[in-house]
């Protein structure tokens, strides 16, 4: 009896102690959270047997809820005032089974005012906003211009990073060094790849069909630095790391990211500007060849609405001409965009994007095999998109 | 007689209150009474509640904590001392937040509970209607 009601009562503490954790109510511990329910559609069938459109399959000739849908959950705990420990789980509508992943997960040790070191599971900042791409509220658009954003399929590590904050006057300088290995990730298997025929080293699938390889990489370092004022951030990046993909027989292959950017939110003005260059080495060229790319975003804010207009490009940055190496994607795009503060910690936004393949290549889009027809789409394909974008 | 000491009584409000009275109450920035700080700028409190800087100007460590959201006291140190409006204020935190890079300050509740808790951790930094000032803490700044 006494243990039933110890139980009773045990029971109906953690039923009042979890809505109070839940609301931050619980002391060092704090729950928070972003929402996306968006909607994208693309206004060409490109291929006879799919209704995909972008090459990652995100966007289909049909209107559908699912490409940019997600949920994000950030529990952090105090342990001490020095220590905290930080999980965030994301579900992507994505994902077929709808899978929960942790994203970050780390342990943050604060060594005195400036630095902090990080170890765990951290996502690194290939670019200006990689670290929080999940978090749509965060920036502008619906998507992060593809051009750029869809060149690393790394995002995560797991290891260190150190953040050195220094006050330069007015502004702030971030220093973020890191370090770790990459594992479980997955990267999209280019077109031509998938489509050629075996004997040419292609998987010899049918045009359109979707393939992602599992990868790990190694030996991941790479620095983040990053300046900042209330109005202006400029940054500076580059990582280096040996990339397996045991599918393709791909072993300590080295791959290197180097990218500049800079945003700027002056009175009404809104600007973001990047552009990267990467290089891979060795048998993983031929699914991932030399790049760069860039984008430029523009807005003016009027009140609680910012129309933003964006042109980035993906190009062929050097690639090899002999050897082993792969197709670069080439394409230009145009982007109109709407965003709209519903009220504080909510944005719908609306755009929509004109995407034109070039130099004979599909670009990001999917595309008949080579060697069959033309790889290039023809002509411009258009792809709209309307999002909810919320934290909490 | 009675209401003939309540019209001086007011008058002399009035002439001691000139220009220092203003039309709503001060605002006051308050730190545990053992904090060795003579004064704080807007600016260096707006770095702290910011997450820009963790540490006071003398080198100890500063905990901001907030009112909660609507409350009168809160709704103008944000505007007057903060200066982002909540919209801009959502992003900025959620660009710190989710990368675990800083956390918003804690909300602990009205004026009195801001007090009470300032007055009992040493490196906390709060935000007070005026009225609610003691010597229970120590006001570094005040915001007409």
């Amino acid at each position: 009896m006494r243990k039933r009601i110890l139980g009773l009562l045990c029971l109906g503490l953690a039923w009042h102690a979890l809505p109070a954790a839940a609301a931050g109510g619980l002391e060092g511990v704090s729950v928070s959270g972003f929402l996306t329910a968006g909607a994208t559609y693309g206004d060409k069938q490109l291929l006879p047997d799919t209704k995909a459109v972008s090459q990652d399959g995100t966007i289909e000739n049909t209107p559908g809820f699912t490409a940019d849908s997600r949920l994000g959950l950030q529990i952090s705990a105090k342990v001490n005032p020095d220590i905290s420990v930080t999980g965030q789980l994301l579900a992507k509508a994505r994902e077929d089974n709808s899978n929960v992943k942790a994203d970050w997960a780390f342990v943050s040790y604060r060594v005195n005012d400036p630095i902090s070191i990080r170890a765990g599971k951290i996502k690194f900042p290939t670019f200006l906003i990689s670290d929080y791409y999940e978090v749509g509220y965060a920036y502008p658009w619906i998507r992060p211009p593809q051009e750029v954003y869809s060149s690393n399929p790394i995002t995560t590590l797991n290891g260190v990073d150190m953040l050195a904050r220094f006050r330069l006057g007015d502004m702030s300088l971030l220093v973020q060094p890191y370090y770790g290995v990459s594992r479980g990730a997955q990267a999209l298997v280019p077109q031509e790849a998938v489509t050629a025929p075996t004997a040419f080293g292609g998987l010899g699938l049918p045009a359109g069909t979707i393939v992602y390889t599992d990868f790990t990489a190694d030996a991941l370092h790479g620095i983040n630095l990053s300046l900042s004022s209330d109005i202006f951030t400029i940054r500076a990046g580059s990582l280096r790391t040996k990339v397996n993909a045991p599918g393709f027989g791909v072993f300590q292959d080295t791959a290197k990211f180097s990218s500049v950017g800079a945003t700027m939110d002056w009175h009404n003005v809104v600007l973001y500007s990047e552009a990267f260059k990467r290089e891979i080495e060795g048998l993983a060229n031929v699914a991932f060849p030399n790049q760069k790319g860039s984008y430029a975003t523009l807005g003016y804010r009027i009140g609680k609405w910012l129309p933003h207009f964006t042109t980035a490009r993906i190009a062929d940055n050097d690639n090899p001409t002999t050897g082993f190496h792969g197709i670069p994607l080439e394409q230009t795009s145009k982007t109109l965009g709407l965003r709209y503060e519903v009220s504080s910690g909510a944005a719908l936004k609306f755009e929509a994007q004109k995407v034109t393949p070039e130099d004979g290549t599909r670009g990001l889009l999917i595309a008949p095999p080579s060697g069959t027809a033309a790889k290039d789409p023809g002509s411009n394909v258009m792809i709209y998109g309307i999002s909810l974008d919320v934290v909490f | 007689m009675k209401s003939l000491k309540q019209i001086w009584a007011a008058l002399l409000l009035l002439l001691l209150g000139a220009g220092s009275v203003p039309a709503y109450a001060a605002l006051a920035i308050i730190v545990h009474p053992s904090n060795n700080m003579a004064g704080i700028t807007a600016e260096e409190t707006a770095n702290i509640y910011l997450a820009k800087v963790g540490v006071f100007s003398n080198g100890q460590r500063a905990v901001p904590v907030d009112q909660t959201e609507n409350s009168p006291a809160r709704k103008r140190f944000y505007s007057a001392v903060i200066k982002k409006d909540d919209s801009a204020l959502k992003v900025y935190w959620s660009k710190l937040l989710f990368t675990g890079k800083a956390q918003p300050p804690d909300e602990i509740g009205d004026d009195a509970a801001v007090k009470k808790w300032v007055a009992t951790n040493p490196d906390a930094i709060g935000y007070v209607d005026g009225k609610f000032v003691d010597s229970s803490v120590k006001v570094l700044l005040i915001i007409p």
